[in-house]
This record gives structure tokens, C-alpha cells and sequence, in this order.
């Protein structure tokens, strides 16, 4: 570990176990314009010789305990995963491309043959890709959200106050994402992504077990759902209403994560114990892509895959709407 | 003229420390010292510089010439708090920071320094109460950076 930064010992702890397990090095680096969850970059991504825990530079006492816990934690899923089995991530190619933009297009036609006010060809054309994106760095971060913050709140007693915070910091953060777009892009993939943010916050508030991590607690938007009788949300307004369906939509994607998570959180630290983490992540996003009917839209591919894949995306996006759209997409683009 | 010429010499020495470029942030402010040895706050940068070149010796020596200069410099015991934590110097540590938390209360970094030198003496109990004061001040810096960022 290379770091002048001074860390409480149960993180020093953490750090030099995850070296050793994972018989690698870890850099930590303070920055300005960090991204307040921090940053890992990899080994195991990335032709790197070391990891490196990048935090923001205002994160100097637990805040950056519980940065580095959860990236640590993050690194020995993936390290366990590379050592095991083989670590892969969710990727795309051309052709998942364009099954992914194609069904976003359908969708996007049933509700603007509904809308008032059309969206522009430019934009909708604009939309396609932008959302298939969104949904790729969603399923490549969400799923693991849960596992690393249940194993981080099992094993490091004196971080979950902290942790608590951040949770509610990102839940609520989560949630207004995509707010402003909540008119223009197709409901149904509004709805999911809100759904899956909700159903991670409920696991969590069941798991860690926090209460004031429901979202019909704490999320204004969800607010109004709490104590609303079944035979009210059923005969009302709510049930029209994109947010009553991100709960109902969430509540089954919860299920899915209860059936997928069924872990023993507090076990030793060890490369088995973490490449089960991983098959066990691995498992879960698949049933929430099949769950969203999205699973012709990525493919399981080592990370250099994806490096790739990211490079060609303008290439993959112009493709994808060559082939919906044929001849037609000269005149728009 | 050699005071604002000092106040120049800083803000460069802490433009280099920001970017971490340590070894030009140090030759700033051995100028600003020459300059100016009755000034704290080059003291006080050229130890923070050090800290981060892992001279911890040298960086405590710098603060204690800052504190002989002013000893209620708050951020100065916070700083030789930090080096002494490094050397494993855990008992003079806590003094510093205990020091550092009672001239500024606000400082989130005296008060996480206290936690773990604490937790290193063995006083688990004591060493909640520090880290929770800790969170609590970084959480309302966290609160303001975030406003910040949002009105950017």
C-alpha cells in the first residue's frame, strides 16, 4: 500500500489483506474533481501494473474509510473472479447494438403515438443509443451496489453510520436521475431504471437493516406511496403515475435480488468467498436483464472486450440506426 | 514588500501542493522562509509539503518553528499531529490533535487523528466519540461541496 494518508486500523487492515489475497498492490490518491463514490482503477480492467483508490480531496476522515472499503471490496470480487473462474463484464457488439436501440425504438413508438407534444426525429434518433448506455453502465454498477454495501456494513462495524449517510446521499441522488427526461424518453425505461435503484434501496434498508432507507420513507417522489391502502393504489390516479409503477415494478425486482442474494455476508475474507460473490452477482444481473427483456442486449466479455467495444460505440450506434432506419437516417442525422 | 512578496511565494507553494509538486512547492517556500523566518504559515506549508515526501522528521520540526512563532496555530498541531501519527508516535499524536480540536473544534481532520491514535492506545470508547465528531463535520463539508457542485 502506498499512501500518506493517515487510515483508521481495520481499513489498514483491509488494504494489506486485500494486497495479500490478491497478491497485488494498492495506491490510494486524493483528488479534487474525484467522483464522490471514488473510483477503482484496476488491474483487472485496465493494463495497470497497480490499483489505485482515487476519493474526492474534502473526503478525509470516514467518508474516505468507507470509499476505500467498498473499492476494496469491489477489487477482491474481481481479483477472486480473474483467479477462479475468469472476471467479465458486461459488454455489447454491433449486433447487440442494434437489438438493444431497435426494442428501445419500438417502445419509444407506442408512447409517442400517445403523446401530445412529439419529440423531434433528431432527438428520438439521439435517444436510442443514450439509452442503451444508460442501461449498460446501470447493470454494470447497480447489481453490485447491493453485495459490496452488505458485505462492507457485515464486516466493518465502525463504518455503517457513515455508511448510512452515503446511501442516502446516493439513493436520493438515484432517484433524480433522469428526472428531467421523465417526458421524453419511452415510460417503460423511466420506470425500470427508477426500479431498480428502488429495489436496491429496499434491499439495503432490509439488509443493513436501515429504515430510513426506504424509499417510500425518504424518496420525496415515493413519498405519497407509503400507507396508501392496496385498494386505493389500485381504483386511483397512482396507478398511472410513473412513480407508483417504478414501485410496483421495484417490488419485483427486489424479489429478485432476495432470491439472488441469499449470502453469508459475515464470512472470512477469502478468494473463494469472493469469486462466489462474483457468480453470484453474475447470476443476479442476468435475471434482471431477463427481467427487463434485455438480455440480447449485452454480452458476458472480458474487459479488454469492452475497452473496445466503448472505442467503436459511434460506430455501433450509426450502424444500429443504418439498419432500423436504412436509407432513411441520411436525410435525419 | 517582503510580506506580500511571502503571501506570493505561498499561494505558489500551495498552487505546487495542490498539484502535488512537492519538490517545487518546497523550493517556494524555503525562499519564503529566508524571507520571512517570523512567518507561521510558511512553516506550516513547507511541513505539509514534507508530510507528503514522507519526511515526517523534518515536517515536525517545521510545525514546532510554526507554533514557537504562533502556538495557538490550530492547523499547525493538526499538521504535526499527522507527522508524529506516521512515525508511530501515538501518545505525543493525540496530544497534538487533542490540542488542534480544542483550538478549532471544526477541524475534521484533528478529530479523525484523535479517533485513531486512540483506537491505537487501546481507548475503543474514546475513539467512537472522536470519529463520530469526525463524520459529523465531514458530512457538513460533504453537504456544502455538494451545494457547490450542484449550483456549477
Amino acid at each position: 500500500m502506498k499512501t500518506n494518508m493517515p487510515l483508521s486500523r481495520p481499513i489498514r487492515k483491509f488494504i494489506n489483506e486485500t494486497e495479500q489475497l490478491l497478491d497485488t498492490d494498492i495506491t490510494l490518491l486524493r483528488k479534487p474533481e474525484a467522483a464522490p463514490g471514488g473510483t477503482l482503477i484496476d488491474v483487472y480492467t485496465y493494463n495497470l501494473e497497480k490499483n489505485i483508490i482515487i476519493f474526492p480531496a474534502n473526503y478525509i476522515g470516514l467518508l474516505k474509510d468507507f470509499v476505500i472499503a467498498k473499492q476494496c471490496t469491489q477489487l477482491l470480487i474481481k481479483g477472486a473472479a480473474a483467479e477462479k473462474s475468469g472476471y467479465r463484464v458486461c459488454s455489447y457488439d454491433q449486433d447487440s447494438v442494434y437489438k438493444g436501440m431497435r426494442q428501445i425504438y419500438f417502445d419509444a413508438l407506442k408512447d409517442e403515438a400517445k403523446k401530445d407534444k412529439k419529440l423531434p426525429v433528431k432527438k428520438l434518433l439521439e435517444m436510442l443509443f443514450m439509452l442503451f448506455r444508460q442501461f449498460h453502465d446501470d447493470l454494470n454498477e447497480l447489481p453490485w451496489n447491493p453485495i459490496v454495501n452488505a458485505r462492507v456494513y457485515y464486516r466493518m462495524e465502525q463504518l455503517r453510520k457513515t455508511q448510512l449517510y452515503i446511501l442516502l446521499k446516493d439513493g436520493k441522488q438515484d432517484m433524480d436521475e433522469m428526472s428531467d427526461m421523465m417526458e421524453i424518453i419511452p415510460r417503460r425505461y423511466f420506470v425500470l431504471d427508477k426500479s431498480m435503484f428502488y429495489a436496491r434501496d429496499l434491499y439495503l434498508a432490509k439488509t443493513l437493516p436501515a429504515d430510513k432507507l426506504m424509499p417510500v420513507v425518504n424518496i420525496p417522489q415515493m413519498k405519497k406511496f407509503d400507507h396508501l391502502e392496496v385498494k386505493e393504489m389500485l381504483t386511483t390516479r397512482w396507478t398511472h403515475t410513473a412513480w407508483y409503477q417504478s414501485k410496483v415494478f421495484g417490488d419485483h425486482m427486489l424479489e429478485i435480488m432476495e432470491k439472488y442474494l441469499s449470502v453469508d455476508w459475515n464470512k472470512e475474507n477469502s478468494l473463494d468467498y469472493y469469486a462466489n460473490l462474483y457468480e453470484t452477482g453474475v447470476n443476479m444481473t442476468n435475471a434482471l436483464m431477463d427481467y427487463m427483456t434485455m438480455k440480447d442486449w449485452f454480452i458476458w466479455e472480458k474487459t479488454q472486450h469492452l475497452l473496445a467495444a466503448q472505442e467503436q460505440a459511434a460506430t455501433y450506434e450509426q450502424a444500429a440506426l443504418k439498419k432500423i432506419f436504412g436509407d432513411l437516417i441520411e436525410d435525419q442525422v | 514588500m517582503p510580506e506580500s512578496e511571502t503571501i506570493r511565494l505561498q499561494k505558489r507553494a500551495e498552487h505546487y501542493i495542490r498539484q502535488t509538486k512537492y519538490r517545487e512547492a518546497l523550493a517556494v517556500l524555503d525562499q519564503a522562509i529566508k524571507l520571512d523566518p517570523k512567518n507561521a504559515m510558511s512553516w506550516y506549508l513547507r511541513a505539509s509539503a514534507k508530510i507528503e515526501m514522507e519526511k515526517f522528521a523534518e515536517a515536525i520540526a517545521d510545525c514546532e518553528q510554526a507554533l514557537a512563532i504562533n502556538p495557538n496555530y490550530a492547523d499547525a498541531w493538526t499538521k504535526k499531529a499527522l507527522a508524529l501519527y506516521h512515525l508511530e508516535q501515538y501518545i505525543p499524536a493525540l496530544a497534538s490533535s487533542t490540542r488542534a480540536s480544542t483550538l478549532n473544534a471544526n477541524d475534521a481532520s484533528a478529530w479523525y487523528i484523535r479517533g485513531i491514535c486512540l483506537e491505537e492506545l487501546g481507548k475503543s470508547e474514546e475513539a467512537e466519540i472522536a470519529y463520530a465528531k469526525s463524520l459529523e463535520l465531514e458530512i457538513i463539508l460533504d453537504i456544502k461541496e455538494e451545494g457547490k457542485r450542484i449550483r456549477k
